[in-house]
């Protein structure tokens, strides 16, 4: 029994070791390929070790605003999502009202509508708006995403808070949003957490919202990393872009480690 | 139980407006295009159900169809087990919980047009570190031009992209399992079999739902990191449903394209009800 329990546990470790492997070597490549120099520069041959890609981030503009850019659209993605997807998410879990099924299945419907199916329509209504080109534009078509799954994770955040802790609060004085502002709101920072961190995952790296609607300004990472392609690729240069890229993902992933690995129930209507 | 009031509707309200204005009306002018030959969007004649009648009936949609759908299940049959399999494998250990986690959902943080650049140069022949392999186990420089190869790459890329998600998913799930249960478990002599089929798979059935379903979708419908590859090919045998209609939007047929979208949203709808009806089948089983 001790021995058999030993045997599985090493399994578990090869499984993990070669998944992790498997997830990293595509990475390897690209932080190899990052300093290496792929096109030839006055201060660095081809096939040389450089930092010059990196320094390159820096010093183009384009580079430096696909940054702020993107940084940008997610914070305010994540500042429209959140705040209208607790008070939904509050009602979808203590709630039951008229068409409520209806309208949660019309949420997963639109989690699960690809971009691609809505790209004319959501490029016209939003050149009208006069938000193409801007990181709101962007912020915004994210919600279509971003929203439904948001309202999920947060109602299994708030269906895990006993029902009784509303009661007494209604007892207590208080009316719904002010127990949703003043009780439930601590109680549930985990969960907005968890939130806030798949909205910028999901967000960070979407790219055909993002294409259609910046043309000409506000472009995001992904699409400077685009623009980067051409007749001579400075294939070097984009690999250190996407690498430079992932670092503030990661940075928050762990971070937001104990969280994650805390649970979070997915909820039902 | 729940509180029955119709007041609920005030706290859905904004959310319902903000999806209503980046998904109803963007799909309700979807609808609207694809009854409509459109040559400017200024200058449109009705055409009833013309475009309807001319994607059912065509080879090239079912074809496309059917790719998609055996992608999908390819997707689904590999990323489902795998990522419960590596869920149950992460360490109880604090720190390497934290490590494990960062560098098993580092594929989630790549832009999506950069996946297939990353695979590329991976499998690039002369400078890629699989590429440069790869050959020795007999696989072909000129992959591109085999369509089992293409498939092949297409496969392990999605599910390198992925699989992380599922991790995730399970994961966290798995963590709200109190040790009571397993110390229940070990009392009983339960091994690990059982412990995995009468513990954990349960408390896994809601999220597994949930990653079927976001995995189904976006295998289904995946566009972005398919094209680069092989640009649709061999000869179309990697034009999946969506990148069909980004082509066709790429194009400006503004009628077919949105006809195909209609249709596409169909598919998404049935998908969507099934899922519920699923959810509203495991609630009755396990109340919560």
């Amino acid at each position: 029994m001790m021995r058999a329990s030993r045997a599985l546990g090493a399994l578990k470790l090869i499984g993990l070791l070669t998944f992790m492997a498997f997830i990293i070597l595509p990475l390897i490549q690209m932080t190899l390929i990052s300093f290496i120099a792929t096109l030839a520069h006055p201060d660095a041959e081809v096939g040389t070790l450089t930092l010059r890609n990196y320094r390159a981030i820096w010093s183009d503009p384009n580079l430096r605003a696909a940054f702020v850019n993107s940084i940008a659209y997610v914070l305010i993605n994540i500042c429209i999502t959140v705040p209208v997807a607790i008070p939904a998410a509050y009602a979808f879990s203590r709630m039951s009202f008229v068409g409520d099924k209806h309208l949660f299945l019309a949420f997963i419907a639109f989690r699960i509508t690809p971009p691609v199916v809505l790209t004319l329509p959501i490029f016209q209504l939003f050149s009208t708006l006069g938000i193409v080109n801007s990181v709101f534009g962007i912020a915004l078509a994210h919600c279509l995403f971003n929203l439904p799954i948001s309202i999920w994770i947060l109602q299994g955040f708030i269906s895990s808070i006993p029902r009784e802790m509303d009661e007494t609060a209604f007892l207590d004085g208080y009316s719904r949003p002010g127990f949703i502002w003043k009780i439930l709101l601590p109680q549930i920072a985990p969960g907005i957490a968890v939130t806030a961190f798949f909205c910028f995952m999901f967000s960070w790296v979407e790219v055909v919202f993002a294409r259609i609607l910046t043309t000409t300004n506000g472009k995001p990472i992904s699409m400077a990393l685009s623009a980067l392609f051409g007749f001579q690729t400075d294939i070097g240069l984009v690999m250190a872009v996407t690498a430079a890229s992932m670092i503030p993902g990661a940075i928050l992933l762990f971070a937001m480690r104990s969280h994650l690995s805390r649970g979070f129930k997915i909820g039902k209507v | 139980m729940k509180d029955r009031t119709n007041s609920g509707w005030l706290f859905v309200l904004p959310a319902a407006v903000v999806l209503g204005m980046v998904g109803l009306i963007p799909l309700i002018t979807v609808v609207n295009y694809s009854f409509f030959e459109i040559f400017i969007l200024d200058a449109r004649f009705w055409i009833g159900t013309e475009w309807y009648a001319d994607i059912i009936g065509s080879d090239r949609f079912w074809a496309s169809f059917g790719r998609s759908a055996l992608f999908s299940a390819l997707i689904l049959g590999v990323q489902i087990p795998l990522g419960i399999a590596i869920a149950l494998c992460i360490p109880r250990n604090k720190l390497w919980v934290g490590i494990t986690l960062v560098i098993v959902a580092l594929p989630l943080l790549v832009p999506w047009n950069m996946i297939p650049s990353l695979w590329l140069s991976l499998l690039n022949p002369e400078s890629g570190i699989l590429g440069r392999v790869l050959p020795v186990v007999g696989w072909p420089s000129d992959w591109k031009l085999s369509i089992p190869h293409t498939w092949a790459v297409l496969v392990v890329m999605d599910v390198w992209h992925w699989t992380s998600l599922v991790v995730i998913l399970c994961y966290s799930a798995l963590t709200t399992i109190p040790p009571s249960y397993y110390q229940a478990a070990a009392i009983d002599g339960a091994g690990p079999w059982q412990v995995f089929r009468f513990i954990q798979l349960p408390q896994l059935y809601n999220v597994l739902l949930m990653a079927v379903l976001l995995r189904f979708m976006d295998s289904f419908m995946i566009y972005t990191e398919a094209f680069p590859i092989n640009a649709g090919g061999p000869n179309g045998a990697t034009m999946f449903l969506a990148v069909d209609l980004g082509e066709e939007i790429k194009a400006f047929n503004y009628g077919p394209s949105a006809a195909r979208s209609v249709i596409c949203f169909l598919i998404i709808l049935i998908v969507a009800w099934s899922f519920s009806k699923a959810q509203g089948k495991l609630d009755e089983r396990h109340p919560a």
